[in-house]
């Protein structure tokens, strides 16, 4: 009878104790809750879904709270759903802010874009411009020199001819030293050197050749027959030549362009032996130098 | 009698049939309306190119809606409700992680795009000869 009583109060103190237990112990373990719990710190640890998808977390997070209330309730059947809900509303979250940052990253970008590729139209426009530019110079460039070429040589041409026209007026023949002009015996009075009023014509054109070709220098060389002393022809031929000298001065030449040199009786034209060629042998040749001022080389040879 | 017991019975039967009906509309009513926004969001994912994007949610999502669908032509209230609920928010993960993947995608070649477009830009600024 005790016995009975006892172990009758000690089955139900059983009963009641783990009845108890079940309502005080821990929750069993649930795996869609755990899921849930994990997916929802994932999403929340990720600052794209603060920025992007707060309200998708938010949502998440209401279906973990629902799932959490009713495990603690014991309420199994009411877990699976929700939690299940929790964890894909915070993969939702997550991809939703993923796109939306990706996105936001490649508009911001856009912009950035778009300065570059303007800096770069606006550098092909002046590339062009200065290309454009520069051939233009370089056409016109050329035309000036073509213009200038062909102006040159209508220059030289004309230089040509009104020196060839000159010198025909002179008389001067081309020789290796130069132009020579050859003033005749009948210029001057026999044995003297001075120069007769026959001779001004002569000059005149002479002076006014040098005047207009002043970088041209001259050289006056005397010359006379084989009659009389070697001293006596070599100094009336100098004085000849300085007579030319100081007409062609006396016409505006500079002294320093003219040179003069007696000969005397050599580098004869014609035969001393006869009265004709010796008047041919008393003469003043005159030498007109290079344009580009060159000085002119003493006689030499026959 | 017979004739009356007979009608009996049907009056019964209508009773029954009536308080049955009564019993199954206070319980859980068939969830039409959230199978069919499932519905949408399903094919909202399939043009925002969950197939090939995200071809498992998108299948998930789908097996989901076909059970709710199926519960729900077998009168099945609670399971109908639930499967619709997680066929919806399955779809809309579907539809944002195709989404997602396009989105990365195009960031990576417009990533890739400015990478050329910054190195030939300072190319051209250099002087070339």
């Amino acid at each position: 009878m005790n016995t009975n009583l006892f172990n009758g109060i000690g089955l139900t103190g059983m009963g009641l104790a783990l009845a108890l237990s079940a309502c005080v112990s821990t929750p069993q373990p649930n795996a869609a809750l755990e899921n849930a719990r994990i997916a929802v710190q994932t999403a929340e640890a990720d600052p794209n879904v603060a920025k992007y998808a707060a309200l998708d977390l938010e949502t998440a997070k209401n279906d973990l709270a629902a799932a959490e209330d009713a495990q603690m309730h014991h309420h199994d059947a009411a877990v699976d759903q929700p939690a299940y809900l929790a964890a894909q509303n915070a993969r939702l979250a997550q991809a939703r802010a993923s796109a939306k940052a990706d996105d936001a990253r490649v508009a911001a970008g856009q912009t950035e874009r778009d300065q570059i590729m303007l800096a770069a139209r606006t550098r092909e426009v002046q590339n062009a411009k200065m290309a454009a530019n520069a051939a233009k110079m370089e056409t016109n460039a050329a035309m000036a020199a073509t213009t200038e070429a062909l102006g040159q040589r209508d220059q030289a041409a004309e230089e040509a001819a009104r020196l060839q026209a000159e010198v025909d007026a002179l008389k001067a023949k081309p020789t290796p030293r130069g132009l020579v002009m050859t003033l005749g015996d009948v210029l001057f009075d026999t044995g003297k050197a001075m120069l007769n009023p026959g001779a001004a014509r002569k000059l005149d054109q002479l002076a006014q050749f040098l005047n207009e070709h002043p970088d041209r220098r001259v050289q006056i060389d005397g010359f006379t027959d084989s009659v009389g002393t070697d001293s006596y022809n070599e100094d009336l031929s100098r004085r000849r030549a300085d007579a030319v000298k100081a007409a062609l001065t006396m016409r505006g030449i500079d002294a320093s362009r003219i040179g003069t040199q007696g000969y005397g009786k050599a580098y004869p034209v014609a035969d001393n032996n006869d009265s004709g060629g010796r008047q041919l042998n008393r003469r003043v040749e005159v030498v007109i130098g290079e344009d580009n001022g060159s000085a002119i080389s003493p006689r030499s040879g026959s | 009698m017979l004739r009356d017991s007979s009608r009996l019975t049907k009056g019964m039967a209508v009773i029954a049939a009536i308080f049955a009906g009564l019993a199954a509309c206070a319980s859980t009513p068939i969830p039409n309306d959230k199978i069919a926004v499932a519905k949408v969001a399903v094919q909202r994912a399939e043009q925002a190119g969950a197939p090939e994007l995200a071809p498992v949610e998108l299948a998930t999502a789908r097996d989901k809606l076909a059970r709710a669908e199926k519960a729900a032509v077998d009168r099945q209230a609670e399971p109908a409700n639930m499967f619709a609920e997680q066929a919806n928010v399955d779809a809309e993960l579907a539809e944002a992680t195709a989404r997602e993947q396009r989105s990365h995608k195009a960031a990576m070649e417009f990533d890739a795009s400015m990478q050329a477009l910054r190195s030939e830009s300072l190319r051209a600024t250099q002087p070339t000869q």
